[in-house]
């Protein structure tokens, strides 16, 4: 089991995801020892993003206090355990204040998920960790972003998905060889 | 004018049909127009209000919002205390999930006072591009945006707030200055589109 990472991992898997999928850096402060693999400001966000090249990257912004969040995490959990095998990787971001990590690890405790997820850094102005993660996004939650393999950004999914939503945008992305 | 900004707001509307959501628009653009009931059944006229006005912040809100609840007794407060000044605070509750019965009993627990309208088939959201609650859109007497996004930085604490970006906005307008920062975010909950 990988509890350097706290998430629910096992075997190859968790070897593989050691040494090609979560290299960030070391968690930091309050994150430690959680179900959280760290705290990410933008450029480390782009960092981990950038590192997933090759991949549909799928990023998905949610937080415990928002309903359509939580709607639709199990989902993205389905998602993943469908899609990866094809080549889907899943990034989620908890915006979170500090204070409510205790409820952060409860959601993620409950909801069992196999990639890794992150909490925005503490401190600093949202607007700027809105602005570097995508200048058009105005800070709805829930919002998704996919990149294709070529490690570009390729579609925005403002509000909550369905489980069809999310298949039928990955599914275009893992078709197009272009992407 | 205002038949140019009539057809702009229908043009709007008619982009607001697409899957995607409409463009908003810019700052120094012509805010779209619209007529709509108040939850208490009064009618409201963005234009007559514009018209009545030295601004007009349209605010949209919610009942269920944590981020949007968060900011009820700042909404309350500012409200009062710029309607002194000319401003009028518009409320706009576009989530389909809140019905006219929830956000009156809202209002009336927060003790707000200023008028809100219930856009029902989020026609107003969809004009003005707007996706979260809270959200802003300062309107002035010409009909322009001059402001549009946060009250503030900080939706956890009133009292630690550093950048009190609608109130500076504000202000700003209303000493004839020009508006230092006139679009912002923050996070907020998504507006529930029918």
């Amino acid at each position: 089991m990988s509890s350097d990472f706290g998430i629910r991992i096992s075997g190859l898997r968790a070897a593989f995801a050691t040494l090609f999928l979560f290299p960030l850096a070391a968690p930091s402060g309050a994150a430690d020892a959680t179900l959280l693999k760290g705290e990410v400001d933008g450029r480390q966000l782009a960092a981990a993003i950038a590192r997933e090249k090759g991949h549909v990257v799928l990023v998905n912004f949610w937080a415990t206090w928002c309903v359509p969040c939580r709607e639709e995490f199990p989902d993205l959990v389905r998602l993943e355990k469908s899609y990866r095998g094809r080549g889907l990787r899943i990034l989620g971001v908890s915006t979170d204040l500090a204070k409510d990590l205790p409820k952060v690890e409860k959601f993620l405790a409950a909801g069992h998920p196999d990639f890794p997820n992150y909490r925005k850094k503490s401190g600093g102005d949202d607007q700027d960790f809105i602005e570097s993660v995508d200048p058009k996004w105005g800070g709805e939650l829930p919002f998704t972003l996919l990149y294709g393999r070529d490690g570009k950004k390729a579609r925005v999914l403002s509000g909550k998905q369905s489980y069809a939503d999310f298949e039928r945008a990955v599914a275009a992305l893992m078709a197009d060889p272009g992407a | 004018m205002k038949t140019m900004r009539t057809l702009m707001s229908l043009a709007f509307l008619a982009a607001a049909a697409l899957p995607a959501l409409a463009e908003g628009p810019a700052i120094g653009a012509a805010a779209p127009v619209f007529d709509l009931k108040t939850i208490d059944g009064k009618d409201f006229s963005l234009a007559s209000a514009e018209k009545s006005n030295s601004y007009v912040v349209l605010m949209f809100i919610a009942t269920e919002c944590p981020y949007s609840n968060a900011y009820n007794d700042r909404m309350r407060d500012m409200a009062a205390s710029y309607a002194k000044k000319g401003v009028q605070f518009v409320g706009v509750n576009s989530n389909s999930t809140e019905t006219v019965e929830e956000a009156v009993a809202h209002a009336k627990k927060h003790g707000h006072t200023f008028s809100i309208v219930k856009d029902s088939g989020n026609k107003v959201a969809d004009l003005y591009d707007a996706r979260r609650t809270p959200e802003v859109f300062v309107v002035g007497k010409d009909g322009k945006l001059v402001y549009h996004g946060r009250i503030d930085e900080n939706y956890e604490d009133a009292a630690k707030v550093t950048s009190p970006d609608l109130k500076n906005a504000l202000d700003s307008l209303l000493a004839g200055q020009p508006v230092a920062k006139a679009e912002t975010k923050a996070f907020g909950c998504t507006i529930k589109r029918a």
